[in-house]
């Protein structure tokens, strides 16, 4: 993929994801390839067109347009019987009513999130398809390479040329069994903007803005209304509610203790309490209650010193119970050690191997580094430091770890 | 016995942000901590997002019964109960306070037990 069609992805993904639902809606899900081409050559289009005779004042509606002309183009020759695309030809009216829109995607996303497709396939390519990320910026938020992106992407696809999924028919409601996989996929969206490896902040904030739009839907709608889901959105807002007071006035990553408290969002994070009231319903906590509470402590806790570090901790050792994972030991040593000195933390690391996706990472070896330093393990520090400096994914999180790690 | 979980819905479609009134700082602090007061009575109950959930089921409204739900109602919570057989479970729905309300719907859907 071209810089050219790197940016202009990035500037018109939401249009992106509306055109591509909108269209496998029509067309079918075997023409999905057929369809990202012409949604790709309509915002390619959009670039030239509007630069010389201005922004139409729908976007979308000219957009699909010209996407489905394109789609139509392409695939003008003897018709087959039974050619999906006739279907499209034949009604080509404009479905850009909101209402509609949304609805669509919603059952996009579930379609992507068929529990056909092989597992390690369905986020990759919900978030190429719905998204419209390219392959680095999955495989980054994805903790893989680029090359296992593109063949868990191959393999979805060679399922659905297979033919026998459902991107026309299936009832929002039946789809609910997906439900789970559904909530990974705009979890992993929201912190793609969360914990960007982007360095433009408008991009950052569009994706999570994104996130919070997707799952108010799905929370909104019968097939996704119940508590799992108000606790996700509940997280979104509350770790939204401090978005903008990550960056400084020259667009560099603060650190949580750097933030001034009093930029956090007010109306996110009310949001955000509102969904928890709404979340704390049923008996059955899932690992979006975890982590909403301890968005939930960090958001309400008056200072940075007054956080209950040892509640972070203890909600983190009850996601292992409930996923084990190394990240959330990492996580939960890091509160250790703001509650109980940094050797509680490194004691909490002890004899954990962490698996080779995770080691040399450099959110791995940038607590270590931490955690050493401030041990006084001088030379252990200085070595996991120089690994998470090398590892870390843009100049904004280096200098922000410069800072972090006095170096 | 076969488990079901019964889901709550109401005609409202007022969201948080529809709600009445924005919540004050203090009534944060007192959300947050009622909901950390819930999860720790709940929290040895920890699973990932429950149990798949059969296709079809029953609804069960104040006026009549129907298998399908308006798109615009919102499930309000849920609740699991264990009967012998849907029409146990739909007695038992029917004999709930929730089930009494103006406009209330209750769902009724089998748990495939995969994971009990």
């Amino acid at each position: 993929m071209s810089a050219a069609q790197q940016v202009v992805e990035q500037a018109f993904r939401h249009e992106y994801a509306r055109l591509v639902a909108v269209l496998v809606r029509r067309a079918g899900l075997p023409q999905l390839e057929a369809v990202e081409d012409a949604a790709q050559a309509a915002l390619l289009a959009a670039l030239t067109d509007w630069a010389r005779n201005g922004i139409p004042d729908d976007r979308g509606a000219w957009l699909y347009r010209v996407a489905l002309n394109h789609l139509l183009g392409e695939w003008r020759r003897p018709a087959l019987p039974g050619d999906p695309l006739a279907a499209v030809a034949a009604d080509p009216a404009e479905p850009f009513f909101e209402a509609e829109v949304g609805d669509e995607q919603l059952r996009m996303i579930f379609v992507a999130c068929d529990e056909r497709l092989p597992q390690e396939s369905r986020l990759a390519f919900a978030l190429k398809t719905l998204c419209g990320f390219s392959t680095g910026e999955i495989a980054a938020r994805l903790f893989t390479t680029e090359a296992n992106v593109y063949k868990r992407l191959a393999r979805a696809k060679e399922r659905l040329r297979e033919g026998d999924f459902d991107a026309q028919t299936p009832a929002l409601e039946s789809l609910r069994v997906r439900l789970p996989s559904v909530h990974a996929v705009l979890y992993v969206l929201f912190n793609e903007g969360f914990l960007s490896t982007h360095t433009e902040h408008a991009i950052r904030e569009e994706l999570c803005d994104e996130a919070i739009r997707l799952t108010t839907g799905l929370a909104s709608h019968p097939v996704g209304a119940e508590p799992a889901t108000f606790a996700l959105l509940a997280l979104m807002h509350l770790h939204a509610a401090r978005l903008a007071s990550r960056q400084d006035a020259s667009g560099g990553l603060l650190l949580l203790e750097e933030q001034d408290r009093s930029r956090w969002d007010a109306g996110h994070l009310r949001e955000g309490a509102t969904w928890l009231e709404r979340a704390g319903t049923g008996d059955v906590v899932s690992r979006f209650h975890l982590e909403a509470a301890i968005a939930g402590e960090h958001s309400f806790a008056p200072s940075f010193a007054q956080t209950r570090w040892g509640e972070i901790a203890g909600l983190y050792a009850l996601l292992e119970r409930l996923e084990p994972s190394p990240l959330y030991v990492l996580n939960r040593a890091v509160a250790l050690a703001e509650a109980e000195g940094p050797q509680a933390g490194l004691d909490a690391l002890q004899g954990v191997v962490p698996p080779t996706w995770l080691e040399g990472h450099y959110v791995w070896d940038a607590v270590l580094a931490d955690l050493h330093r401030r041990a006084g393990h001088g030379e252990l520090a200085m070595h996991h430091c120089s690994l998470a400096l090398s590892g870390a994914p843009s100049e904004a999180m280096r200098r922000a770890l410069r800072r972090r790690l006095r170096v | 016995m076969p488990k079901y979980i019964v889901f709550m819905r109401s005609q409202s479609s007022k969201g948080p942000s529809g709600s009445n009134s924005p919540p004050s700082p203090e009534q944060m602090q007192q959300m947050f901590a009622s909901y950390k007061a819930w999860m720790g009575k709940f929290k040895d109950q920890i699973t990932d997002l429950g149990d798949k959930l059969k296709p079809g089921g029953r609804v069960v409204s104040a006026t009549a019964d129907g298998p399908f739900v308006e798109s615009k109602e919102v499930i309000g919570g849920y609740m699991i109960i264990t009967a012998d057989g849907f029409d146990e479970a739909v007695e038992v729905v029917r004999a709930c306070p929730a089930a009494q309300m103006p406009g209330a719907q209750l769902e009724v859907r089998e748990l495939s037990g995969a994971k009990m």
